[in-house]
């Protein structure tokens, strides 16, 4: 009895952990359904109200839509182009390699408000207004360090014999890598774009000083709204977002297993 | 005979080279995409913030066009301003410790389950951190406000007479920020703790040494590299993140990176905000090559013993 004493406490232990890091959540989730004005919880009584009230913001709308439009665009671009720097960097050597592999990496050191600023800055110089451009571009800095990780990490161990086969029976060098390679190191290629897709959809920092009036992403339009509001309806479009990573999240695992995802990433 | 071999062997030679010069042309076109973006949307606009924070600021006109340290000097003189570089350092060293503290016995319970309670635990460890950062800090200004969760829970069970001020204080940045960063820990701790032998920790048992000293005496000298990684991570990221900040403390608890937002955002003193952002990288570098010296010299010290 007593060696079991230690085991239960231990359990117990995590078990508060997990409290802790599903509570933010949970709250969230269910001050949503409250029928007061204001954020109570637990909610006092049940009502979807909230949610049917988000038709008289059609902002919080176009905001998710821009931030879809927005993080697809990222994951696209980002994987795109950080799959192709990966394969150089693996498979070729050159002088500046090194440079280049901690200048790709540096975002993730560099802190983003102070990235954020300097790219107001260049924007305003060069003229490029608030636009899901010039927040994609931002954005492509801040994951293409994540996808060359994942791809790079994909792409080491790969056996160079079956593409070096099929070079020798004639296939070009596109077939090659469409065929052979890209269906190889798929996973890391995914497990990249949907970590650039959430990092963009996610993110406050950058796009909070590239957004104009018009140009307003999700993070950033929720940020706002919340500074001069306390209703529901802010709970009631988090809950949305949520439910929106849920359903994300259960896709990847059933195309990618999360393990896998989150395996490589370390 | 002779000569149709050495013009075959030129050719050879010569398609190799071809082959060399094109290979060449191939690494930069694989290469020039995000090359060029880096150097256009990332070099070139820190550069010119850099260059930026040497300028000085009037209010009413703007930034001028003198070169000057006054930025820097202004920042460094300023008993304030140190004040909140010291509130910066201690509120990622306070999150670091409480994160290592937390990450633990998680990293421990999931190195050791299998299967499926494996993938769920995994999945419950690091589905926040998928869930939007502002939702989640939002969460905690729900729970910690002062007709928030833990107050009324408090009032209710008449541990307290008056709500305590738990938001907008270094506390709830604190909270916010573990939470947040939690998961890089574990992440971090399980890749050491999945590096050794359960045969060690068995022979410990055997040998009759309590589940404390076996703590103590193997596990955590083994998993020391893990969660040195998982720190610099998780002090790095605490020192320069703006959202959980900004959110949980405002500028009832201004941090760096709130001072870098607010001089540009709201006092439009570019000179300034550059300058501020520019010594918060400088304190990140510092202490992420002070923990990398510290790191090596600890790996040193396991492989010894």
């Amino acid at each position: 009895m007593s060696r079991k004493l230690p085991k239960y406490f231990f359990n117990f232990v995590c078990l508060l952990v997990y409290i802790f890091l599903l509570a933010p959540i949970v709250v969230v989730l269910l001050s949503s359904l409250t029928t007061t004005e204001y954020i109570v919880f637990p909610p006092e009584g049940l009502t979807l109200r909230w949610y049917t009230e988000l038709i008289e913001h059609p902002e919080f709308m176009q905001s998710f839509t821009l931030s879809i439009i927005v993080a697809f665009g990222t994951a696209i671009i980002s994987t795109a182009i950080g799959t192709l720097a990966s394969l150089a960097v693996v498979r070729r050597q050159f002088k500046g390699k090194t440079a280049i592999v901690q200048l790709v990496g540096s975002p993730l050191l560099i802190p983003s408000v102070v990235f954020g600023v300097a790219l107001l800055q260049f924007y305003s110089w060069i003229g490029l207004a608030a636009s899901p451009l010039a927040l994609i571009l931002g954005h492509i800095i801040l994951t293409v360090p994540f996808v060359m990780r994942l791809v790079v990490a994909s792409l080491v161990g790969f056996d160079r014999s079956i593409e070096q086969a099929a070079l020798n029976l004639g296939a070009g060098p596109m077939k090659v890598f469409f065929q052979i390679t890209l269906p190889i190191i798929k996973s890391g290629v995914i497990a990249g774009a949907i970590f650039a897709f959430i990092t963009s959809f996610d993110d406050l920092t950058v796009a909070l000083f590239i957004v104009s009036t018009d140009v307003v992403t999700l993070p950033v339009r929720i940020y706002t709204y919340m500074q001069y509001q306390y209703d529901p309806i802010i709970t009631s479009v988090s809950s949305i977002m949520i439910l929106f990573t849920v359903v994300l999240m259960l896709v990847i695992e059933r195309v990618l297993g999360v393990g896998k995802v989150f395996s490589s990433k370390n | 005979m002779q000569a149709g071999i050495g013009t075959e062997h030129d050719l050879l030679l010569q398609q190799k080279k071809k082959n060399l010069t094109k290979k060449r042309l191939d690494t930069w076109l694989l290469l020039l995409p995000t090359l060029g973006i880096f150097i256009f949307f990332f070099l070139l606009p820190l550069f010119f913030l850099f260059i930026t924070s040497f300028k000085n600021f009037d209010a009413s006109t703007g930034v001028g066009n003198e070169w000057t340290l006054q930025n820097y000097i202004k920042f460094m003189s300023d008993p304030f301003y140190l004040g909140v570089v010291w509130r910066t350092v201690k509120i990622a060293l306070l999150t670091t410790l409480i994160t290592i503290i937390i990450s633990y016995p998680v990293a421990f319970q999931i190195s050791r389950s299998k299967g499926r309670a494996r993938n769920y635990l995994t999945l419950l460890v690091l589905s926040p951190l998928l869930i939007s950062m502002v939702i989640r800090c939002y969460g905690w200004v729900i729970l910690l406000s002062n007709n928030g969760v833990v107050n009324n829970t408090l009032l209710k069970l008449g541990w307290i007479d008056q709500p305590l001020t738990l938001l907008y204080t270094e506390l709830s940045v604190v909270i916010g920020m573990v939470h947040v960063l939690f998961p890089y820990m574990v992440l971090s701790i399980m890749g050491s703790l999945e590096k050794i032998d359960p045969s060690v920790i068995r022979a410990s048992q055997n040998l009759g040494a309590s589940s404390f000293r076996t703590f103590f005496s193997i596990l955590l000298p083994l998993t020391l590299p893990g969660v040195f990684a998982g720190s610099v991570m998780v002090f790095s990221l605490s020192v320069s993140s703006f959202v959980t900040p900004a959110i949980l403390g405002g500028p009832q608890v201004k941090v760096m990176s709130y001072l870098t937002y607010e001089q540009v955002a709201v006092m439009l003193n570019w000179p300034y905000g550059g300058a501020i952002g520019f010594l918060l990288i400088l304190i990140a570098t510092i202490t992420i090559i002070v923990y990398s010296k510290i790191l090596a010299r600890s790996e040193k010290g396991v492989a010894i013993q």
